[in-house]
């Protein structure tokens, strides 16, 4: 007993050298990684790259300030027309101010989104109240067995508005409970188009409230989507609704008033892994889809063609000469937070390779010197070695810090 | 003589129970009141919206709470013994002295978890009063890091006090910092949740780990 309580304490000190001393490491030595932007310009109908201070074109060619903001007429038009090197029009089309701010939106997915804690509850907004403001209303809707509204002053289910949304989704043919709920839940938006939801089947359906009566649609599906995460979008030229993310098809929007599903040209995205991000302006939309050490740039038209793509390539992080150090002193490391994540878990990452086997074998002859020097039995010690050979650095402290000193003293009495 | 026993280690730690409880009432009492004034002043809509939206949390008072609670108990338990060696009047009782270490030890968990339920079930009776169980669900995932946390330094503790060897009391503090640590990460509401069960496993079988420092005090190790 004594001795399992040993080795309990050692198991939790090598959990605590593996999460504090890479840790330490990272502080230290951690260069930064890149994280380029791309965009697309309708002027040179080629990639822009801006990658820290530098922006060039996928060949090399670099931009002065001046060049880099003539080429991202949509993206810098108020300096332009300050400066009276707006052109009156491009390919034929009038350049206008209103339009060109409709037409344009940013959107960035990362993997942290999916593997978030959500909310349970969300408020359901009056979608033609006829007034310009959306107001908050006085009650939160959850779905679990059955659409209920809760009036937060009461703290009381309201039965009769919580029947009518919860039949009005049952005619709709709505297996409860919800999956995904996904809305903007706020009253600072141009105006309410409600929730997109997923029920227990994993179809796709559209809630919200016109006049205080449910309005429900269910959304056909090309194919049968494992969709893994919703967003919707405020966007001015109110092209669509949300963006789609699936685990087995791809990234898609849900075509605002017509309820199509359009397709990204985007493969292999896996949204647990990737960053996905959408640039749009009056002719174009860039999109990239981004990983540790690569990126994959997209540009489309209006009608979702692809018009160029380009991609590249760099370095990973056990690649970079600070994980590569990393690697080879640490065998494994534990983090509990990760990127790709809002929950905290055990993340444990082996170190690539095998160079780490050095380090350890070190620890190794270390632990056996300090067991000889100190008179102690190598048989006895056996499992401390053992831990430090495959731990290494981590299992030398902790075994050090927990002295492994029964076989000196003699056995407790037992009465 | 387990009843004498048993009680020898309540009047020990009564007084810091009884801090302690008082502490978690005052705790809740502010937590209530505030929920309730502040329900008044921006109506319950919107406060429901600061906790699901913004991440406000209104028992943060309570954080570390459990962590202080666990440390007094453990030292007003502890911490006498250790004064010129006290505890080995204990160990050479006419009984098993890993039994008796064992029975002490979890006299002290379980009142102090005891006192954790106690003021969680009062937590979750006083927030049904303003909140929903999905608020409710989500406080508690988002509490119940902090009172294993709370278990977890009652523990380690233990462990540092009995200790015969300064050197080896700081290690062991090094260590038990850093596990303590984890429990109060600073995270979103319901982050926790995947992590649970293993970290309460872990506190689980910290459970025992006092014995290692009380064999290595009754061997006199200097």
């Amino acid at each position: 007993m004594i001795k399992f309580s040993r080795y309990i304490l050692v198991a939790t000190g090598i959990l605590v050298a593996s999460i504090v001393l890479p840790s330490l490491f990272w502080t230290i030595f951690e260069k930064v990684p890149r994280s380029p932007n791309i965009f697309y310009s309708t002027i040179t109908e080629d990639f822009v790259i801006v990658d820290g201070s530098k922006k060039k074109n996928p060949k090399g060619k670099e931009y002065t300030s001046e060049e880099y903001e003539k080429i991202l007429p949509f993206m810098f038009f108020r300096q332009l027309m300050a400066d009276g090197t707006m052109p009156d029009s491009i390919n034929g089309v009038l350049m206008e101010a209103p339009s060109i701010s409709r037409a344009s939106s940013f959107y960035r997915y990362t993997p942290k989104r999916t593997d978030s804690p959500v909310p349970t509850l969300w408020p359901m907004f009056e979608s033609q109240s006829g007034k310009v403001n959306l107001s908050m209303p006085e009650d939160y809707f959850r779905i679990e067995k059955r659409m209920e509204f809760i009036v937060a002053r009461t703290n009381e289910v309201n039965e009769e508005k919580s029947s009518l949304f919860t039949s009005a989704l049952a005619e709709e043919g709505f297996s409860f409970p919800a999956k995904i709920i996904a809305g903007i839940p706020t009253t600072r938006k141009s105006c309410d188009e409600g929730y997109f939801i997923t029920d227990d089947a994993g179809a796709l359906f559209h809630v919200k409230m016109i006049k205080g009566q449910p309005y429900v649609v269910r959304i056909e599906t090309p194919e049968e989507l494992d969709i893994v995460y919703i967003e919707a979008v405020d966007i001015r030229s109110r092209e669509y609704y949300c963006y789609v993310f699936t685990r087995n098809k791809g990234i898609f929007v849900v075509m605002d008033e017509v309820y199509d599903l359009q397709r990204l040209p985007v493969d292999g995205f896996n949204p647990s892994i990737h960053t996905f991000r959408l640039t749009s302006d009056l002719f174009n939309k860039c999109i990239t889809v981004m990983g540790s050490n690569w990126y994959e740039a997209i540009a489309i038209d209006d009608m979702y063609n692809v018009v160029a793509t380009h991609g590249e390539e760099w370095e990973d992080l056990y690649e970079r000469p600070d994980g590569k150090m990393f690697a080879s002193i640490f065998p494994f490391e534990i983090r509990m937070r990760d990127d790709n994540s809002s929950f905290v878990r055990f993340y444990f990452k082996p170190s690539p390779g095998v160079r780490w086997l050095i380090v350890n074998l070190l620890a190794l002859i270390a632990a056996v010197v300090l067991i000889i020097r100190r008179g102690w039995p190598l048989r006895s010690n056996i499992p401390d070695l053992l831990i430090t050979a495959v731990t290494g650095v981590y299992g030398l402290i902790a075994t050090q810090f927990f002295p492994n000193k029964f076989s000196k003293v003699k056995p407790p009495v037992k009465n | 003589m387990l009843k004498s026993i048993l009680y020898k280690e309540w009047i020990k730690i009564r007084l810091v129970v009884w801090i302690a409880l008082g502490l978690g009432l005052l705790a809740l009492i502010n937590i209530f009141l505030k929920v309730r004034h502040d329900i008044l002043f921006v109506d319950a809509a919107n406060y429901w919206y600061s906790f699901l939206f913004r991440g406000y949390t209104y028992f943060s008072v309570l954080k570390f709470l459990p962590f202080v609670i666990g440390l007094a108990v453990a030292i007003a338990q502890y911490f006498p013994e250790t004064v010129n060696k006290r505890i080995k009047l204990t160990f050479h009782l006419p009984v098993s002295e890993n039994g008796i270490l064992i029975k002490m030890h979890a006299f002290g968990a379980v009142i102090l978890l005891a006192l954790f339920l106690l003021l969680l079930g009062l937590f979750t009776a006083g927030s049904a009063i303003f909140f929903p169980s999905n608020i409710i669900r989500a406080s508690l995932l988002t509490m119940m890091p902090w009172f294993l946390g709370g278990m977890a330094t009652y523990f380690l503790v233990a462990l540092i006090l009995l200790e015969p060897m300064w050197i080896f009391r700081g290690l062991y503090a090094a260590v038990a910092a850093g596990f303590v640590t984890i429990f109060f990460t600073g995270a979103s509401i319901g982050a926790f949740s995947p992590v649970l069960l293993p970290l309460a496993l872990i506190t689980l079988v910290l459970s025992c780990v006092v014995l290692f420092s009380g064999y290595r005090f009754r061997k006199g190790e200097m």
